[in-house]
């Protein structure tokens, strides 16, 4: 069974679009996700996708795949309407994505994996082993895999070479269009060489291939064409030629957001440094340089990258919740060795994760509860819990962070995001924290609500409690932060003072395009 | 979602136990029908004695499932007391029938054997799933092999019996009919609904099953919580073991099987969630009920003991079924 594509294509023209999505929109519950999203591609380019994170393009291929429906807007694939059902339809379209995250079937032989959507059978209704090696055999001659012996499971590869058994799966589908999503985030500069040149090999066979990538090096050396996302829109489609990398950083960024220095004049006067990070490498940094900051009292110290440049690794190696590789953290000038997020607390120190939902809350649980969770020792006596002293902590807190609410007994999934991550804000207030480590502090916040806690989080600043915040919202961090460490792969590229704030100048650093 | 900022002053401050008041009162009408059926349809079900019977019959199965309940709480699963529950009759037996002490010393050592063997197997079962993130259920199913071996080897594979008279007369005694080990089983019962309502610990279980994550990064320590809870678990086998030996008057190694089976199908029934984080040991008391109420009535309308299994597999099904809308309605 052959794939066969389900438009009626007319005669093909190299020049002319032959997949066309206009205006697409996309709504999760009230929150925009894709804005009015055009584009088109040409039979046979590489076109690259590009944006800030959360800027809508892993949402759009998940629209083109048929993992989302779209809820406006138009997609024609080969002059036919295209609006696939479930990820099954898109494939049969022609359309194929290699995740960034990995589909694999571990325990599986590398044969078993390519063919896995349509395993060939005997006339008997059996697998037919043969013919399935056959194929696994072809596809990964095809991508110039010549040298791996198809039968061996897929755990004993290593990560490249599972990215490049997840491309021949792909295009074993006679693929349209390939989509590559972040294809090179785990692969080190030698594999993604290899990786190139079979892209190349693939799209001189006539297959379009789109590139999202973080690495405009990479955009820039493998694709003809740019489109470039921001808030949920696309600014605009270039040609490669006609651009530079710092064309496409502007684009990005755009000139709507000059950086809000409303109270840069403000006279700063910090306490001691309350935590000090020396040379810190984390588990999942592979490399020997390690990260190294000083926090002082009173300051806000921000964060900035891209999504896997190891920002949410700092705070949790500082919070004792994954062991640190190498390097040491002080504590009020005294080395401290966290063996848990007890002893963190102890010492003073909040954190407010990134995930509410998996790590901040307790969905279903009572406002109160999961306001006193880190603090149930202060209600309780001999261990049996003061119902009244736990209403009294949750309403005070409530009314500290102008907390929405209908009763301290309701779950906490009642509540709006927003008032969500206020609750989970006034957990950590409940204890005083001297040392406050916060990840993506507003994400999934709307706008109100993102104000009162800027505010909440500069008036603890002016407390003298020490904030380090970690945002992928570069007007964020430029609102509430004193000073910004820029990391990029696991190392602090630079830092850039209120007066140099920009985000520009933030995205050059996060890119890795030093001046 | 109302938008009243921060103003409630005077409020009911157990959320937990109301809600699961309302959880439970559609397990309490569907008791409640069951009840009233087999008072229709059957002439003895609601005489006296046939209520006794019921609560005798139902004692074992309730001091399991209290315990179960813990675990179950916890995203557990132990499936070894009805094992645990022999091999802890049979040492409490080997020491209750030792030459040499008298009836109040003798019974004394056998509720400190049971108990103790209830409470190292149920640790046991805690300290290797929680250090090492393993399925308790794998755990448990070695642990339900051991303990039965176990009883088996220690017991030489015989029954134990010629227990002193005053242990008999506990096992039988009745007070204005209720059986005194039903009477064990309710304060078990209340203890239980107390440390899960009222206390740090109770809370945390229920915040590990619903979020185990959240609790840990909140500084508390979720190995220990899970190790107690398996621990508590162990204990009521235990517990169910000197309550066997008292009513049956024997110590018997091949007691006990399938019993955790009954204990769970009690949990779920009584409406805690299998994925933990939810439910109560107000549920279970019902669970419990229901499949006593079920067993006895079905038999005295003339079904069959395999019929009457039958009908309670068809129960537990409807019950997680029942669970599964009612997850899905809270969640959303």
């Amino acid at each position: 069974m052959a794939a066969t594509p389900v438009s009626v294509a007319p005669a093909p023209d190299p020049q002319e679009a032959f997949l066309n999505v206009e205006g697409v929109r996309k709504y999760f519950g009230g929150v925009k996700a894709l804005d009015g999203v055009s584009f088109s591609l040409v039979k046979g380019e590489a076109h690259a996708l590009v944006g800030e994170n959360g800027a809508g393009k892993s949402t759009l291929i998940k629209i083109l795949s048929g993992v989302y429906p779209y809820d406006a807007g138009d997609i024609f694939l080969g002059g036919a309407a295209y609006k696939p059902a479930n990820p099954h339809e898109a494939k049969e379209s022609g359309i194929q994505v290699v995740h960034q995250e990995f589909n694999l079937l571990d325990h599986l032989s590398i044969a078993e994996n390519i063919s896995i959507e349509r395993l060939p059978k005997t006339r008997y209704g059996l697998l037919d082993k043969a013919e399935m090696n056959r194929r696994a055999r072809e596809a990964l001659d095809a991508i110039g895999l010549s040298d791996i012996d198809v039968r061996s499971p897929v755990s004993s590869l290593g990560i490249a070479h599972r990215q490049l058994v997840e491309i021949a799966r792909a295009l074993q589908s006679k693929s349209q269009i390939l989509i590559l999503d972040e294809p090179t985030a785990t692969l080190t500069e030698r594999e993604t060489k290899r990786l190139f040149e079979i892209v190349e090999n693939i799209k001189a066979e006539g297959v379009t291939i789109v590139f999202v990538s973080h690495h405009l090096d990479e955009v820039f050396a493998l694709c003809d064409r740019v489109t470039v996302f921001r808030n949920g829109k696309t600014i605009a489609t270039d040609q490669i030629a006609d651009m530079t990398p710092e064309k496409v950083v502007q684009r990005m960024v755009g000139r709507h957001l000059e950086a809000q220095m409303t109270d840069a004049t403000k006279e700063q006067c910090y306490g001691e440094v309350a935590l000090k990070v020396v040379d810190m490498c984390t588990a999942a940094n592979s490399k020997d340089k390690g990260i190294s900051f000083d926090l002082r009292y009173g300051e806000i110290l921000g964060i900035a990258g891209l999504v896997g440049a190891g920002r949410t690794e700092i705070l949790r190696g500082i919070f004792g919740i994954d062991p640190i590789r190498s390097g040491s953290v002080y504590r009020d000038g005294k080395e401290v060795r966290f063996k848990g997020p007890k002893d963190a607390i102890v010492s003073g120190i909040g954190f407010v994760t990134e995930d509410r939902k998996d790590e901040g809350l307790i969905l279903d649980m009572p406002i109160a509860a999961n306001v006193s969770l880190v603090n149930l020792m202060e209600v309780a006596t001999s261990g049996i819990i003061q119902f009244a002293a736990e209403n009294k902590q949750a309403r005070e807190g409530g009314a500290r962070l102008k907390l929405k609410y209908g009763k301290t007994a309701d779950p906490a999934s009642s509540l709006s995001g927003g008032n969500q991550q206020k609750v989970v804000l006034a957990k950590w207030l409940a204890r005083n924290p001297k040392v406050l480590l916060l990840d993506e502090p507003t994400r999934g916040v709307d706008v109100g609500a993102k104000a009162e806690i800027y505010s909440i989080l500069k008036d603890l600043a002016r407390e003298g409690v020490a904030l380090l915040v970690v945002s992928s919202e570069m007007p964020e961090l430029m609102t509430l932060a004193d000073r910004i460490l820029v990391l990029a792969e696991h190392e602090v590229q630079g830092e850039l003072q209120r007066n140099e704030f920009s985000e520009e100048n933030i995205l050059k650093l996060a890119y890795g395009q030093h001046q | 979602m109302t938008t009243q900022t921060s103003g409630d002053v005077a409020q009911e401050p157990r959320r937990v136990t109301l809600r699961s008041v309302l959880n439970n009162a559609g397990i309490g009408l569907a008791l409640l029908a069951l009840i009233l059926f087999f008072a229709v349809f059957t002439e003895h079900f609601l005489t006296p004695n046939n209520i006794t019977n019921i609560l005798t019959q139902i004692t074992i199965n309730l001091i399991l499932a209290v315990g179960m309940t813990f675990v179950i709480l916890i995203g557990g699963i132990d499936l070894s007391v009805g094992s645990v529950m022999a091999f802890a009759a049979v040492v409490a037996g080997k020491a209750i029938t030792l030459p040499g002490f008298g009836p109040v010393e003798a019974i004394a050592l056998a509720i400190v054997a049971a108990t103790l063997i209830g409470v190292l197997c149920g640790m046991f079962n805690g300290v290797i799933s929680a250090y090492w993130s393993l399925p308790s259920f794998i755990i448990t199913l070695g642990m339900l092999n051991i303990a039965r071996g176990a009883a088996l080897h220690v017991s030489d594979a015989q029954t134990i019996y010629s227990f002193p008279l005053a242990f008999e007369d506990f096992g039988s005694a009745m007070i204005y009919g209720v059986p005194v080990v039903f009477m064990v089983a309710v304060v078990l019962v209340l203890i239980a609904w107390f440390i899960l309502n009222f206390t740090v610990f109770g809370r945390l279980l229920y915040g590990i099953g619903n979020n185990e994550e959240a609790v840990r990064l909140a500084g508390h320590s979720v190995y220990w919580y899970k190790v107690a809870a398996f621990t508590i678990c162990g204990l009521t086998a235990g517990i169910a073991a000197v309550v066997y030996m008292a009513r049956l008057n024997i110590s018997s190694p091949i007691a006990g099987i399938g019993f955790e089976l009954n204990a769970i199908a009690a949990v779920i029934i009584g409406g805690t969630s299998l994925s933990g984080g939810r439910g109560s040991v107000i549920g279970t008391l019902l669970g419990a009920f229901i499949i006593g109420v079920l067993a006895n009535g079905l038999i005295l309308i003339g079904l069959s003991d395999f019929m009457r299994q039958m009908i309670t597999g068809v129960v537990i099904i409807i019950a997680v079924v029942l669970d599964y809308y009612r997850a899905k309605y809270t969640a959303s």
